[in-house]
């Protein structure tokens, strides 16, 4: 994206896009913190934690919805064009998908009420790892967000490649698990699955990669476009 | 064209190159320019401009006021000739034929490329008259013949229903919208190839201004349609391409669908987002 | 005292108001002195026996020669001013509008507008007058002919002006929209612009009309008078108001009382053609805002 952006001649105008800004990385942070506190409660076995990390998740609904209807607004209104369009565009997008990450912490705080109930098994060591790398992810996209820094959000869009590897050597260990005490398949098909949900909330943090680059350049994010980035190592002139 | 500089460290959008905007790419061009320029007293009104337009479909020219927009459209059926010091050098090839060529008779130029104008002039004469008397300068008909023509025409521009039983009353007790179609129907009625529409609804209410719209989408089956407009909204619903004007350059000319969503020039995007006016 | 803005403002708009309805009441004061005056003496002269007899010592006169002569010769001047006042018009409105030609007809058109009528009058006498009579031995000099033509002077300039001015209220984007329809400019001008302007030049002509009438001076050396009815165009031709004029320098009143009556007949045909003219273009105008 441009870095340096010229004012709209209606200056609410540019209010409101920055309002939405706001509420996207407002509601992204909660999701952060959700997955995070779902993640405790899960190590703790605190299933009073669990419960609130899924009553909060109406909380994030509600931001989307919020999310929504300004996009609603802005679009009736204000009739964006070319970049606000895309922006607008995005930021609609973006907030589905932290929608989507909001419901996998809470389906991880659900599967770890349920784990509570049977005997503690040891935590596969690298779940925590996992959620580390999925909130990191999170955490750095937002922030590209709302620098509107597309070149780091290819950065972190990179970074999904570690996560799936880190998934698959996961269930590895855990399937291993399995072959060695048939006790602990109940236990560990629940792990297996916050193991996907950790996974998931990773590829939708590289769809909010892909529309912060799309609201910058309208373009789809690629790994050629990032080889062509790393060539590029100063601003270039467009025709 | 100029090169501009933009302040990104990232690859620029040219890299990839929407496939819109190649499959929607003139089949063929009716009207093009090539180093146009023009001149009235000292100044320079239009810069070195090279575009093509393509046949049957809607071209609009978007840009602030002055910017040569209403100029370029007054070159291409060379109305500008009837006031005296503008001159207009380079080419403009109506089917490869250059119009400009002051062997290029400027009737039957005008009869090929019809105009309609901001406000509406109905002249005064019966409704009736007022598109015949165009069509009787250029060809000889017969009564009958003159009213089956009138009436495709004001079918055309969607006016029949409206006028069919007062086509002897005074065109200027229609409505403002009326008058405007009118003004359209007077134009289809020489056949002409091109049509040239200058801020057609600018002196239009919303629902006027739909009817019209509505109108050019259907003209461009048979016309080739040039519109010059100050509301981007407009030009993003009835254009298929695009031109944008600026101090007399033409900045960026496009498929309508990427100039408003993935403009290339920066002055491009800030104008059409309303960031400098 | 510290006056406010507002008080202020509003005392400057009192006095100004007060002013110029103070001077709008002075003219419109010796209008209707003039009107009044020329009512109270010229109705009780008026009778049938004006229209019915022509010109004669005391009080058997009337007008008939006067009136029929002033009819003939304005006419007269109109057939001869009108066409070739709108041609030139519509060549400056429509062929020379911007050009350095166009407006130094315009300008020299101005002089002849403002140009004294005696002037006018003895240059037809000096160039019409007396050649004429030179040429046929004295058989014709004074006439009707050079009365219609020293008018036709006055009423030119009128006639060039109101119809370039008609013309320049033709908005532009009319004469490009039919001359985008491929038609030429002369027919621009005949079928749509006069049409448009058809109104302006009609009242131009009534106005010129009622200018024209009320003229003395121009017809003085031209048409100088006759005390028969005439309408011979080469004949010395009588005029109401060189009629008035001859009468009032007589010492007889029964004479004044006649010029009285000619006087407002005079007045009521003016005032009768610029009512005509007002109404006539309030009701054919056609206007593009």
């Amino acid at each position: 994206m441009n870095t340096e952006t010229h004012e709209h001649i209606v200056k609410s105008y540019d209010t409101e896009l920055a309002r939405l800004t706001g509420e996207i990385v407002s509601m992204g942070d909660f999701a952060g913190m959700q997955l995070t506190r779902a993640m405790q409660a899960l190590a703790t076995r605190d299933g009073i934690a669990a419960q609130r990390v899924i009553d909060n998740d109406d909380t994030l609904d509600a931001k989307e919805r919020q999310i929504s209807a300004d996009v609603l607004r802005l679009l009736a209104l204000r009739q964006p064009f070319a970049g606000d369009l895309r922006e607008v565009l995005a930021a609609l997008r973006i907030a589905a998908d932290i929608e989507r990450i909001g419901d996998y912490a809470a389906s991880v705080a659900k599967r770890s009420i349920v784990l509570n109930e049977s005997a503690p098994v040891p935590l596969a060591t690298g779940l925590p790892a996992l959620a580390t790398l999925a909130g990191d992810m999170l955490h750095d996209v937002l922030h590209a967000y709302e620098t509107r820094d597309a070149r780091a959000a290819a950065l972190v869009w990179e970074r999904d490649d570690k996560l799936d590897a880190r998934y698959t050597g996961l269930f590895r260990e855990l399937l291993t698990y399995m072959i060695e005490d048939p006790h602990s398949i109940s236990a560990c098909t629940h792990l297996l699955f916050i193991a996907k949900h950790l996974e998931r909330i990773g590829d939708h943090a590289t769809n909010i990669a892909e529309n912060i680059w799309f609201a910058a350049y309208g373009s789809t994010l690629t790994a050629k476009e990032i080889q062509r980035m790393r060539g590029v190592s100063h601003p270039t002139a467009r025709p | 064209m100029t090169e501009m500089l933009l302040d990104t460290s990232l690859p620029s959008a040219t890299l990839t190159e929407p496939e819109s905007v190649q499959t929607s790419s003139p089949a063929t061009t009716k009207l093009a320019t090539r180093g146009l320029n023009f001149h009235y007293r000292q100044a320079h009104a239009l810069k070195d401009i090279t575009l093509d337009i393509p046949t049957q479909q809607v071209t609009a020219i978007i840009g602030p006021s002055g910017c040569g927009k209403s100029t370029l459209l007054r070159v291409f059926n060379r109305i500008y000739a009837v006031y005296p010091g503008q001159v207009a050098t380079g080419e403009v090839l109506l089917d490869g034929e250059n119009v400009l060529d002051p062997a290029y008779p400027l009737q039957r130029l005008r009869a090929r490329v019809g105009m309609v104008f901001q406000k509406p002039v109905p002249f005064p004469m019966t409704i009736f008259e007022n598109v015949a008397w165009g069509i009787r300068h250029h060809e000889k008909l017969s009564k009958a013949d003159m009213a089956v023509r009138v009436e495709q025409a004001l079918r055309r521009a969607a006016l029949w229903d409206e006028v069919k039983d007062k086509l002897g009353h005074s065109a200027l007790g229609l409505s403002g919208g009326q008058q405007q179609r009118l003004c359209i129907a007077r134009g289809v009625a020489l056949h002409p190839e091109v049509l040239l529409l200058d801020e057609p609804t600018s002196a239009l209410d919303p629902i006027a201004t739909g009817r019209i719209e509505q109108l050019v989408d259907e003209l461009k089956q048979d016309y080739t349609i040039v519109i010059v407009t100050h509301n981007m909204q407009q030009a993003a619903r009835i254009s298929d391409r695009t031109a944008f004007m600026y101090l007399g350059e033409l900045i960026e000319y496009g498929a309508t669908e990427q100039i408003f969503t993935q403009p290339d020039k920066r002055q491009t995007e800030d104008y059409i987002s309303g960031r400098f006016g | 005292m510290i006056l406010t803005l507002h008080t202020r403002r509003r005392m400057v708009n009192v006095v100004a108001l007060a002013l110029s309805g103070a001077a709008t009441a002075i003219g419109l004061l010796f209008l209707g002195w003039i009107l009044w005056v020329t009512l109270k003496n010229g109705i009780s002269a008026l009778n049938l026996q004006l229209f019915t007899r022509i010109s004669a010592y005391g009080a058997e006169g009337g007008l008939a020669n006067a009136i029929v002569g002033s009819v003939f010769m304005d006419l007269l001047a109109l057939l001869l001013c009108v066409p070739i006042g709108v041609l030139a018009g519509v060549f400056l409105g429509e062929y020379a509008n911007r050009s350095k030609l166009g407006s130094t007809i315009r300008f020299l058109n101005d002089i002849l507008l403002s140009a004294p009528s005696i002037v006018l009058g003895l240059f037809v006498y000096v160039i019409v007058v007396v050649p004429s009579s030179q040429l046929t031995g004295g058989a014709v000099s004074f006439s009707g002919v050079a009365g219609a033509i020293a008018l036709a002077l006055i009423g030119l300039p009128v006639i060039v002006r109101t119809t370039d001015e008609m013309l320049q209220l033709v908005p532009n984007t009319l004469r490009e929209a039919a001359l985008s329809l491929g038609v030429p400019q002369w027919k621009l001008t005949l079928q749509v612009l006069m049409r448009v302007a058809a109104s302006g030049i009609v009242t131009g002509v009534l106005l010129a009309l009622a200018r024209l009438a009320g003229e003395t001076a121009p017809l003085l050396f031209t048409a100088f008078g006759n005390n028969f009815m005439t309408l011979n165009p080469l004949d010395a031709t009588a005029s109401i108001p060189v009629t008035i004029y001859q009468y009032t320098n007589d010492p007889n009143p029964a004479m004044h009382a006649i010029a009285w009556a000619g006087a407002l007949l005079i007045t009521l045909l003016v005032l009768a053609l610029s009512l005509l003219a007002r109404s006539y273009l309030k009701r054919n105008r056609i206007t593009y805002d």
